[in-house]
């Protein structure tokens, strides 16, 4: 019983830690990457990029 | 898309745009058609991107169709790539809107004008990062003031005077989150030799409010569909000869509430299942 509930909480811990902050940190750098586009044109991370920056969007889905 | 709706705002602070996820191209391709979009979407069919950021949502299934969802979220980059800022929020059925990071971070101007008020001592104006929400979208109310010639109002963690207050009533609908004051300035009072923490002029106040489920929002709406906010800012004002009675002014909001698109593409385009032995195809 009592490893149950210390394994809760770790696993609560844990969870709790990633999904305040999770991905690359403020002031990091992100990892470089290409992905096809809509229109089926890969797309780098420097070709996305605005004169100064970029914002970029995760999202769940489109269709769900 | 909220995105397309800011998208001049959004390039015009020379950003470039783009969202990614785990739909296949055929997917995105017709959604963009379907919603008019015309900033790229980025198909990241084996959440590949997804692991190399570490946001693969761990906690949903590999068995399941889902399996390679992100922890939702918006980075904003700098040209060499470096994380500026970044919104992510702590429950993964709630995002920070594009309009909302406008206004909370760039200063811009809000999507939707609610109400302006004119008391003896200022002017305001309350509006909204934007016109439409939906469930779980973290959004940002604002209330501009403007106070008129030689009057100051005293900001927080004034000592011995009524400070500037504004708050939002609570229900079930939204949770409002902590008022942003500005910087405040000080002011000498002469006659007693004191300084003390005030606004003067033009300043703006920022509020966030995260809705709740569509389950608690439903029940708040109006016939129109409109989902209404009520607040009150509470001040006192003085010049460099009086103090005027504290007031208290009431604040109204109204967001019109958009439901969620629940249009999929055709079944053969959706998304399956990986089969046991992890073939994704």
């Amino acid at each position: 019983m009592r490893s149950i509930v210390i394994g809760i909480l770790v696993v609560t811990a844990v969870c709790g830690q990633s999904a305040r902050d999770p991905g690359p940190a403020v002031g990091s750098r992100v990892p470089d990457f290409t992905a096809v586009d809509q229109d089926g044109r890969p797309r780098s991370l420097h070709s996305l990029m605005g004169p100064r920056g970029l914002m970029l969007v995760f999202f769940r889905s489109t269709d769900w | 898309m909220e995105l397309q709706q800011n998208l001049e705002k959004i390039r015009k602070r020379g950003l470039g745009v783009a969202a990614i996820s785990y739909d296949s191209v055929g997917v995105l391709s017709t959604f963009a058609q379907r919603k008019g979009i015309s900033y790229p979407l980025l198909s990241d069919e084996d959440s590949k991107v997804i692991r190399a950021y570490a946001l693969l949502n761990e906690s949903v299934p590999p068995g399941s169709p889902q399996f390679g969802i992100p922890y939702p979220g918006t980075f904003i980059l700098d040209a060499l790539g470096t994380v500026v800022s970044k919104y992510f929020e702590s429950d993964f059925r709630q995002r920070y809107t594009a309009s909302d990071i406008l206004v909370r971070q760039y200063g811009e101007r809000p999507g939707s004008t609610s109400q302006t008020v004119e008391t003896k001592h200022l002017k305001l104006v309350s509006s909204a990062s934007q016109t439409n929400v939906r469930w779980g979208q973290r959004i940002a109310l604002t209330v501009d003031i403007d106070l008129k010639g030689g009057m100051h109002v005293y900001a927080p963690g004034v000592d011995g005077y009524i400070p500037i207050d504004w708050k939002i009533k609570s229900a079930p609908a939204f949770t409002p989150h902590e008022v942003t004051y500005p910087a405040s300035q000080q002011l000498y009072l002469k006659p007693i030799h004191e300084t003390v923490p005030v606004y003067k002029g033009r300043f703006r106040l920022v509020q966030e409010i995260t809705l709740g489920t569509d389950e608690e929002i439903k029940p708040m709406l109006s016939k129109d569909g409109s989902l209404a906010i009520e607040g009150a800012l509470r001040y006192q004002a003085c010049d460099d000869r009086v103090c005027y009675l504290m007031q208290t002014v009431p604040l109204k909001w109204a967001l019109h509430y958009d439901e969620l698109d629940r249009q999929r593409v055709p079944p053969r385009m959706q998304r399956k299942a990986p089969s046991p032995d992890g073939d994704t195809k």
